[in-house]
């Protein structure tokens, strides 16, 4: 037990929770813009998904940074099939997520397959760039804690620190731009920024594109970062737990950031566990991420209801 | 959480209920043209030998005795988890379990043929109610977390699928493999746990008689039954099946736990039927999520499942043999299907049908939802 609490502190524990979150940080800073416009995004996962092919694939044949874009443009391509489809053709948003799920679980597979000539499971044979590590070690000469803060903080992608400037950009865009304003409402009350003449149906479909090009921004973070290539389903449900995240985040931008913190951490420990303690079978620790998510949810859940209680809004 | 808007299907206007099946055929109809067209663009685009791509999609799932048993076993699977997702999806929940249910409902299956009792007449039966009880289960699980916290079931459903693939995973390796087995797969099933066949040398088992009883049984609840009224009122208005006094949260997780008994259900058909006789990991590979498909294109009516069932599963077979005798890959399909499901959730018309309209009535009676020239791409 000792060696765990060790380890949960040491500083390189600390910089796997930073890289496992930030992949899981975007697709949530994603679903929490969709979420605000009143359209809950299930999609995210199958975004994220094509959002790792998109860069694994361009990347392979242009610098890294294109990859990044290209991923993030497909997923925003993405997103405004998502708009028209709800916003112009009146399909519910739930079933047009299901849509796009089914068509990001098979149809990577069938891409991937055409890219690499026949290929369904890696994409091993295509050699795809990676996103530059930013090099921090100059932290190193403060002294007493610098070589802590090297360990934390150096050696990130350069995503990660992206991730972390959208969560300000985000909170200032959400509460203090009016933009933001109009976002909220939309989601609140349509009717109310309707009748005071604020466009609701551009500002769904821009909260649509937005939300799904980060989720196609954490899928090249995923794929070009935390695995450098794209294997099939490689999303292991995390557009999911960010969902949940979104939930826990108490639909904020800074509790989003916190929840993504969490479940990076717990998506962590699936990776130190094993060497630490043999004996816990590898099935049991992959499940910790998705216990958690129910765990979380259903704890947040609770309080919501409490707090619904406290206002007697029932 | 709102983040639902209430779609207005017109399903309580008084219109006759043939007219009604007659639209919602030809616009599901248009929606298979339009996804085949799509089809053909993309294998022309990708395959070089196109004509020979096409063809055994369309033609080869009927070929032979083989591949039509196939097809009618897949069409059962199908739809059972169909009517499992239109149940759900009648009362307006998402849970998307049913990937879950059949993990557990097989587990529980596997149990109950691999113990003495499978060897005898009632391994058979016990696992198939065994399987049931394991998916309502299952399924009652995100159904209490909601009426009871409001968690919300989208999430709470699929994180369970996770981990009952996970589990699956851990008891075949640690408790149930095969000993000397290379693979992660138990023993064969006794013969007396298995479904018997109804086609001699196809895959044709028992899982076909139960999945027509499911389609009737659905069929019964909802629309001959007081709980079936309600539930649908529950899905169509909450407010106002609150108002009628419904308790809308016990439809709601009984609904759900009978949506997971059929995903158990499903599971018992894997493992107990022709196809596998024995439980393998990960021998679902997605198929579960095929149901939101066939739910979604048969708008939830438990009689069209079957027959959305019929064609989906001959599609899907005759990509999967398009996939072994030309160079086009299967998962084309999911392409196939994600253009279906936008397609019959949108409200389209085609362009000049109010022109049709006009000549055939002299007056054109523009029908609310259309949209001026809107030809879906």
């Amino acid at each position: 037990m000792n060696e765990l609490i060790v380890t949960i502190f040491s500083a390189a524990f600390l910089a796997t929770v930073i890289r496992t979150s930030t992949p899981l940080l975007l697709a949530t800073l994603g679903g929490l813009i969709a979420d605000l416009s009143g359209a809950l995004n299930v999609a995210l996962d199958g975004i994220m998904l094509i959002g790792c092919l998109t860069s694994v694939i361009v990347s392979a044949y242009a610098p890294w940074y294109v990859g990044v874009l290209a991923g993030m443009g497909a997923g925003a391509v993405v997103g405004a099939i998502m708009a028209f489809f709800h916003l112009r053709m009146k399909a519910d948003i739930i079933i047009v997520g299901f849509a796009i799920g089914a068509l990001a679980t098979g149809g990577t597979v069938f891409a991937l397959s055409i890219a690499t000539g026949g290929d369904k499971g890696t994409s091993i044979n295509l050699p795809s760039k990676g996103i530059p590590a930013i090099d921090l070690s100059f932290l190193s000469s403060i002294p007493g804690i610098g070589p802590f803060l090297t360990g934390v903080f150096s050696g990130h992608s350069f995503l990660s620190w992206v991730a972390a400037f959208l969560v300000f950009a985000i909170w200032y865009f959400l509460y203090r731009t009016p933009w933001g304003l109009w976002l909220r409402g939309v989601g609140e009350y349509p009717s109310a920024p309707e009748a005071a003449g604020i466009p609701v149906n551009a500002v769904r479909a821009w909260s649509l594109v937005v939300s799904a090009a980060l989720a196609g921004l954490g899928g090249a973070q995923l794929a070009m970062f935390n695995y450098i290539g794209f294997t099939a389903n490689m999303t292991a449900g995390r557009g999911f737990i960010a969902l949940g995240a979104v939930l826990l985040g108490a639909r904020h931008p800074v509790g989003v950031l916190l929840a993504a913190l969490l479940f990076g951490a717990f998506d962590g420990l699936t990776t130190v566990l094993p060497g630490l303690f043999g004996w816990i079978p590898p099935e049991l620790i992959r499940m910790i991420p998705f216990v958690v998510t129910i765990m979380a949810l259903v704890l947040f859940s609770i309080r919501a209801q409490r707090a619904l209680a406290l206002r007697g809004a029932r | 959480m709102s983040t639902v808007a209430p779609v207005s299907t017109g399903d309580l206007k008084p219109q006759s209920r043939w007219t009604v099946v007659r639209r919602e055929a030809i616009r599901a109809f248009i929606a298979v043209i339009i996804a085949l067209a799509a089809t053909v663009l993309i294998i022309f685009v990708t395959s070089k030998t196109p004509g020979e791509a096409f063809m055994t999609l369309l033609t080869a799932p009927f070929s032979k005795t083989r591949t039509i048993g196939l097809w009618v076993d897949d069409v059962a699977k199908l739809t059972v988890t169909g009517l499992a997702f239109s149940l759900v999806f009648q009362a307006r929940q998402f849970a998307l379990g049913v990937q879950g249910q059949l993990y557990v409902g097989a587990l529980a299956a596997t149990y109950v043929a691999l113990s003495p009792v499978g060897q005898t007449w009632l391994g058979l039966p016990l696992g198939i109610i065994a399987a049931m009880i394991a998916g309502g289960f299952y399924g009652f699980l995100p159904g209490i977390a909601k009426a009871r916290l409001g968690a919300n079931e989208i999430v709470s459903s699929l994180m369970l699928n996770y981990i009952a693939v996970e589990l699956c995973n851990y008891l075949v390796r640690v408790q149930l493999v095969a000993p000397g087995s290379g693979l992660l797969t138990t023993v064969k099933f006794p013969k007396s746990s298995l479904y018997p066949v109804l086609v001699a040398n196809t895959r044709i088992d028992l899982g076909v008689v139960f999945a027509i009883l499911a389609v009737l049984a659905v069929w019964f609840a909802l629309y001959r039954t007081s709980w079936g009224l309600k539930l649908r009122l529950v899905g169509h208005n909450p407010r106002f099946a609150e108002y009628a006094g419904i308790k809308s949260n016990f439809i709601m997780v009984s609904a759900m736990t009978v949506a997971g008994a059929l995903g158990g259900l499903l599971g018992s058909m894997f493992v107990q039927g022709q196809a596998f006789g024995q439980l393998t990991v990960l021998f679902e590979g997605g198929f579960a999520f095929e149901g939101v498909l066939i739910a979604i294109v048969a708008r939830n009516r438990p009689l069209a499942v079957p027959v959305v069932a019929l064609f989906y599963a001959y599609l899907r077979q005759g990509a999967q043999l398009m996939n072994i005798r030309t160079d086009v890959p299967a998962e084309v399909i999911s392409v196939v299907a994600a253009i279906i499901i936008l397609l019959v959730a949108s409200s389209f018309s085609l362009p000049g049908k109010a022109f049709f309209a006009k000549l055939f009535r002299g007056a054109s009676p523009a029908p609310a939802a259309s949209i001026a020239g809107g030809t879906p791409k």
